[in-house]
């Protein structure tokens, strides 16, 4: 089926001759506008057949014409998108090639909801999930953090939950991270993979998970300390392990100097995977690892608390000004809790 | 030839021309392709006159019979423009425009209430649908609360579910996805706040957790973005403020440095906000920065409620006002 690009056919539905069968309805039937809007001719054109053919109801191959014409110029058009969808099915229409037609659109309107979610209706129907993989990591290369099409890959993976769909499903967060080790949808999709969607062969060892997730994580710090997500996504591994955040003091530590270490003589390039290092041209302190201290010692309480003051002040006022009234509220909050 | 003012203050006789030029713009092709946000830019513009105590900038008439002449007979709810389908996005912003308006008188509330629209978009998970075409989404579900709320008719809505689903959208960071699983996104964090807000279950949030969540959103520039290592824009001057406001802690962000981001993304030539400074201006920009500036105390705005984004005397008015606080407003 040849898709109708505008391009392809320059005629308006008005001149087609295998139109002249449909009444077009015009927009403003009896209705006087609080601001008229001046349509192209293109489209006035097109949604004027549009409510032509919605009002007798036709489902017939033409309208499939008629409604991409009408999402190339408008993709937002949710009408015709859920015409469109009624159309396919009436017609029990091919849907790998509406799917081919969406791969195209989709990288087109990628900020668009109804692209996705038609694709989603497709895909139920068709229930073929693993091409759909590569379709989505593809459209990543050309925007990386889109929320509609990390959110598509979720609900894939989710709804057929097939052990093959969900094979190399790390390694992919891996290379995503990998190429931009702050891209906060790629975290927060692994934090999905490895704790949020149930334990799949091979994971069993849940304490083995989360020391694989921890060294993960440490090493990603060390290679770019200054990261949101990071920091985050250690908090929520520790969190949901009921891991007490004071394991990690040997590892902050370094983060929260002015320097990174003076490596001597004898130090090799093998990375301590324990507690790897700041990079030598990591910019410190790292704001987050002194939070991090913060946390840690207000935990261990006591005596300790003192300490996660130092820190909190030292955030409000030098490291993190912007905030200074809620590390004020943490010191606050801590001093009322001393006795 | 407009004169070209200064941008370290609020330009408001230029922007309420700039609202009120919409309806005549001559760029068709941006024009055309926003028949679908109709009713919302309506509802954005009269919002944004409110806040600067220029409602009547706009025809009361005249956006009213809009409004109507939106009305979609078999769904029971509004289209986004004569003609169009109904849809919980555009039916809230007709029902706050009529409530603003003092309209509300024009609506058959119980057909409403009753219809397929509102409460059958819900989904046995507690989700709420947008139209009959089934995307969901925490902004539906936020719509749907608001609008009956609005109506006076919460009490049709099954809360124990909604506010189930709400929690199952909450992440590790403390925020909040459109979905369930989906990553927390700072318009998503407002809608669902603002949901258990009106639903007075805000013990549902972290409030610590979050409230830090949302105020990292603050960039040095002053801006705020909607997760982290994102682009500021002005738009999250609303959602992560109000946010911080429906939960008290509005001070946790540097109040001066947004209001001069904000500021700085005024056109001050043709009038308007626009995402960042240099970008060009729209509409949903110009709302969310005014309902930003109002929310941090910005001398001369009328008061804004947050949880429901509308003049803060309509919705006290109705008996709806929630525990939040804005920034004292300043002198001018």
């Amino acid at each position: 089926m040849a898709s109708a690009q505008i391009t392809d056919n320059p005629l308006l539905f008005a001149e087609r001759p295998e139109w002249q069968d449909v009444v077009p309805l015009e927009q403003y039937e009896g209705v006087r506008p609080l601001a008229p809007i001046f349509y192209t001719p293109e489209y006035k054109d097109a949604t004027d057949y549009f409510r032509g053919i919605v009002k007798s109801g036709e489902k017939s191959p033409r309208v499939l014409d008629l409604t991409e014409n009408i999402i190339r110029q408008n993709p937002a058009h949710y009408s015709a998108w859920q015409y469109r969808y009624k159309t396919l099915m009436a017609l029990n229409a091919p849907l790998d090639e509406e799917l081919r037609l969406m791969d195209e659109l989709a990288v087109k309107y990628l900020k668009t909801y109804q692209v996705w979610h038609h694709r989603r209706l497709l895909v139920q129907q068709t229930c073929k999930p693993a091409p759909e993989l590569e379709f989505i990591a593809s459209c990543l290369q050309v925007d990386a953090k889109n929320y509609h099409t990390w959110s598509y890959r979720q609900w894939l993976l989710a709804h057929f939950n097939d052990a093959a769909l969900w094979a190399n499903e790390l390694e992919f967060v891996d290379r995503m991270l990998d190429a931009d080790v702050r891209n906060n949808s790629a975290w927060h999709h692994r934090f999905f993979v490895v704790f949020q969607s149930g334990v799949r062969q091979g994971e069993e060892d849940r304490n083995d998970v989360v020391r694989r997730e921890l060294t993960y994580v440490k090493v990603k710090i060390s290679f770019a300390p200054n990261n949101a997500s990071a920091w985050n996504y250690l908090r929520g591994v520790l969190d949901i392990s009921k891991t007490p955040y004071s394991a990690f003091t040997s590892f902050v530590t370094p983060y929260c100097e002015a320097e990174p270490p003076q490596l001597d003589d004898t130090s090799t390039d093998i990375m301590d995977l324990d507690d790897p290092l700041p990079s030598q041209d990591a910019q410190l302190p790292c704001t987050a690892a002194i939070e991090f201290m913060a946390d840690i010692h207000e935990r261990l309480g006591g005596d300790s608390l003192r300490v996660a003051i130092d820190h909190w002040s030292s955030l409000a006022n030098t490291h993190d000004t912007s905030r200074k009234k809620y590390w004020e509220y943490r010191i606050r909050e801590a001093l009322s809790n001393v006795h | 030839m407009a004169d070209s003012h200064r941008t370290d203050e609020l330009l408001i006789p230029l922007h309420v021309r700039y609202i009120q030029n919409l309806g005549k713009s001559t760029d068709e092709l941006a024009y055309h392709m926003t028949a679908h946000l109709r009713m919302n830019a309506i509802y954005w513009g009269l919002t944004a006159l409110c806040i600067m105590g220029h409602q009547d900038a706009l025809d009361r008439e005249e956006t009213i019979d809009f409004v109507m002449s939106c009305w979609d007979e078999e769904a029971g709810g509004f289209g986004a423009h004569p003609d169009h389908d109904a849809h919980i996005l555009s039916t809230l912003s007709a029902i706050q425009i009529l409530v603003t308006q003092d309209a509300l008188d024009r609506l058959d509330v119980d057909r409403v209430v009753k219809c397929k629209l509102i409460l059958s978009l819900q989904q046995p998970s507690g989700v709420f649908a947008g139209d009959s075409f089934g995307e969901t989404d925490t902004r539906f579900l936020y719509c749907a609360v608001n609008a009956l709320s609005l109506l006076g008719r919460l009490s049709e809505l099954d809360v124990e579910r909604t506010v189930s689903y709400i929690r199952q959208c909450r992440n590790y960071d403390g925020g909040f996805g459109a979905t369930a699983g989906a990553e927390s996104h700072a318009a998503q964090v407002f809608v669902c706040v603002a949901a258990l807000a009106i639903l007075d279950s805000l013990d549902e949030v972290d409030h610590q957790t979050l409230c830090w969540w949302l105020s990292e959103r603050q960039l040095p520039n002053g801006g705020l973005n909607g997760r982290p290592e994102k682009l500021e824009d002005v738009c999250y001057s609303f959602w992560v403020l109000s946010a911080l406001s429906i939960l008290n802690k509005i001070t946790w962000i540097d109040a001066d440095k947004l209001v001069s981001f904000i500021l700085s993304a005024q056109d001050p030539e043709l009038g308007g906000i626009a995402d960042r400074p240099g970008d060009m201006a729209d509409v949903f920009h110009t709302v969310f920065g005014v309902a930003g500036l109002s929310l941090l105390g910005y001398p001369g705005l009328v008061d804004l409620d947050p949880v429901y984004c509308m003049p803060a005397s309509i919705i006290e008015a109705r008996g709806l006002r929630k525990g939040w606080k804005s920034l004292p407003r300043r002198a001018e």
